[in-house]
């Protein structure tokens, strides 16, 4: 039998593995790539930016200092669309994976190989980062260049917290995968509770406008804090808690969302081998 | 044509509305879908407002002088439950052209003596009947959520506004149906176009806040004009009389756009039958 830490290693190659295979089959579609990286622009920063400017007084987002504490509403919006990055990395791609996997046929040989079933989501949340860090930075270079942000020297915090929002974001992959598998047809589903995720995570605004018992489901969620984090470093803005504070809760919610997500996806797993459902679609 | 093609065709009509209800109806989880996204989406971008008002009666004076209207919740839900509508009938005739395609039953449809204007428009009357469920599920929303109401008066105003749209927004739902049979996935294109009508038509601003260039891009599209209307109409007590100019231009573009998607949608129907292209995907 393998000692702990050669079947680590070897997991961990194999987690690889498939989020290369993720990123080759995304590279081929590549204007689909090329859309999925300008989606957050039209979709939620442009219609953002004008709304803003509907209330603007002076040209100055007099209202947004009152919430949020800062009147860089370009700024503030521009790093909202990282946290829709990092909820499309937990949610759509494996999701998406998933369902070609099941579609395709591919998903029952895969799991008769000697790796684990959680290697699986996490080579597609891997690929799903891989592929938001890269949207990131180009949207960050969008930002400097067409809207004049000036983010990126501040943004050093950002590595910190997006690292550990990670963990995050592996575990809601995990529970997404889990419902994809029960679901089948899960699309609604998925697009959904991405948009509760980012809109609670604060993305597109302050969540202290959010009701108050709606605001407790937006503490429970880690990008929350990493978002805020990255705010109060690029923007002053006033953060949600003390900062050493914000930096616990982020740690603990995503060990919590790891936890949760993976006993879903292990329990669902089970489930789907004792009913033989695996390749069915 | 005959009385009796005529008298074929509309049963031919009937029959494709029937059937695209009955595959609508066994995925349950669209029917949800249509009871989600109209109160959702809207419904984050009133936070957002609120967040960007900041409670300051000097940026919802500037909302006022911008847009209108104090009605911020109203704005807001008729915008984007016009956009919902518009993606439906805009991306629905060249979507269920591309669903028969892949299914391999576009070929056998086209061998019928039904007219194309079945073909193509046939699935839209079915995708109408949700159209007018959102504008009512926003309708209860608005009343109930946020004590907006909205009288026969209005809404008969604004079913005129949506008649005279009509032409317009079907005949660019051919085009995209043209140029799905002459390219296939058009997915990318689809997207690029929708955050396009995002950027500039105005489903969360009003269109002044915008730079000159982007303005004039603004009153060249059919959906700027049905958006400003039926905000008019519905929140500003505006008459049709009042909003008669913009319905002159909206039905002048309908025409114009209806007889540039027959000839493209003639024209690439040739291509794809010369070609042995209709089955190809």
């Amino acid at each position: 039998m393998d000692r702990p830490m050669d079947e680590i290693r070897n997991e961990w190659r194999a987690a690889r593995a498939i989020a290369r295979k993720e990123l080759l089959v995304f590279r081929r579609y590549r204007l689909n790539a090329v859309n999925q990286v300008l989606q957050p622009l039209y979709q939620t920063l442009i219609p953002g930016v004008l709304l803003g400017a509907t209330f603007a007084v002076g040209g100055e987002a007099l209202g947004l200092a009152e919430t949020a504490g800062t009147t860089d509403l370009t700024g503030y919006l521009f790093l909202g669309m990282l946290a829709l990055n990092l909820g499309s990395a937990g949610f759509w791609a494996v999701a998406y994976s998933l369902k070609m996997e099941l579609d395709a046929g591919t998903l029952e040989p895969g799991w008769l190989t000697p790796t684990r079933r959680e290697t699986f989501v996490i080579g597609m949340t891997l690929a799903g980062l891989v592929f938001a860090l890269l949207a990131t930075a180009i949207l960050l270079a969008i930002g400097t260049w067409f809207f004049g942000a000036q983010l990126a020297p501040r943004l050093v915090v950002a590595i910190p917290a997006l690292a550990v929002a990670s963990i995050g974001v592996l575990g809601i992959g995990y529970l997404i995968g889990a419902i994809v598998l029960r679901m089948r047809e899960g699309n609604f589903f998925v697009d959904a509770t991405d948009f509760i995720f980012v809109a609670l995570s604060g993305a597109a605004f302050p969540i202290v406008v959010l009701p108050e018992a709606v605001r407790w489901i937006s503490y429970l969620l880690p990008t929350t804090y990493a978002l805020d984090l990255m705010r109060v470093a690029a923007l002053d803005t006033r953060p949600l808690l003390a900062v050493p504070l914000e930096w616990v809760a982020m740690a603990l919610t995503s060990v919590a969302l790891v936890a949760v997500g993976r006993a879903a996806w292990l329990s669902t797993e089970h489930r789907m081998r004792m009913l033989g459902t695996i390749g069915q679609h | 044509m005959s009385l009796a093609d005529l008298r074929g065709d509309v049963r031919a009509f009937g029959a494709a509305t029937i059937k695209e209800w009955r595959i609508l109806r066994r995925y349950k989880g669209s029917l949800l879908s249509f009871v989600f996204w109209p109160i959702a989406l809207p419904l984050a971008y009133v936070f957002q407002a609120h967040a960007f008002s900041g409670g300051r009666a000097d940026t919802a004076a500037a909302f006022a002088a911008r847009t209108g209207t104090n009605e911020v919740a109203g704005f807001l839900f008729v915008g984007w439950a016009t956009y919902m509508w518009l993606s439906i009938i805009l991306w629905g005739p060249g979507t269920s052209l591309r669903t028969e395609q892949v299914r391999g039953s576009l070929e056998a449809i086209f061998l019928t003596p039904a007219s194309r204007l079945v073909v193509l428009f046939g699935p839209a009357i079915s995708q109408l009947v949700w159209a007018i469920w959102i504008f009512a599920v926003v309708g209860v929303a608005l009343w109930l959520g946020f004590g907006v109401s909205i009288g026969p008066l209005e809404a008969a105003r604004a079913l005129g506004v949506i008649l005279v749209g009509i032409p317009a927004l079907y005949a660019i739902g051919a085009l995209f149906a043209a140029v799905v049979l002459r390219f296939g996935e058009v997915s990318a294109l689809v997207q690029g176009v929708r955050g396009l009508f995002t950027a500039v038509c105005g489903m969360s601003f009003p269109i002044v806040v915008l730079p000159d260039l982007a303005q004039r891009v603004a009153l060249s599209l059919p959906p700027t004009y049905l958006i400003a209307d039926l905000r008019a109409v519905l929140l500003t007590g505006a008459g049709i009389g009042q909003v008669a100019g913009d319905l002159l231009i909206l039905a002048a573009m309908g025409g114009l756009l209806a007889v540039l998607a027959a000839y493209a949608f003639r024209r690439t129907e040739q291509y794809a039958r010369r070609g042995g292209r209709l089955a190809q995907y």
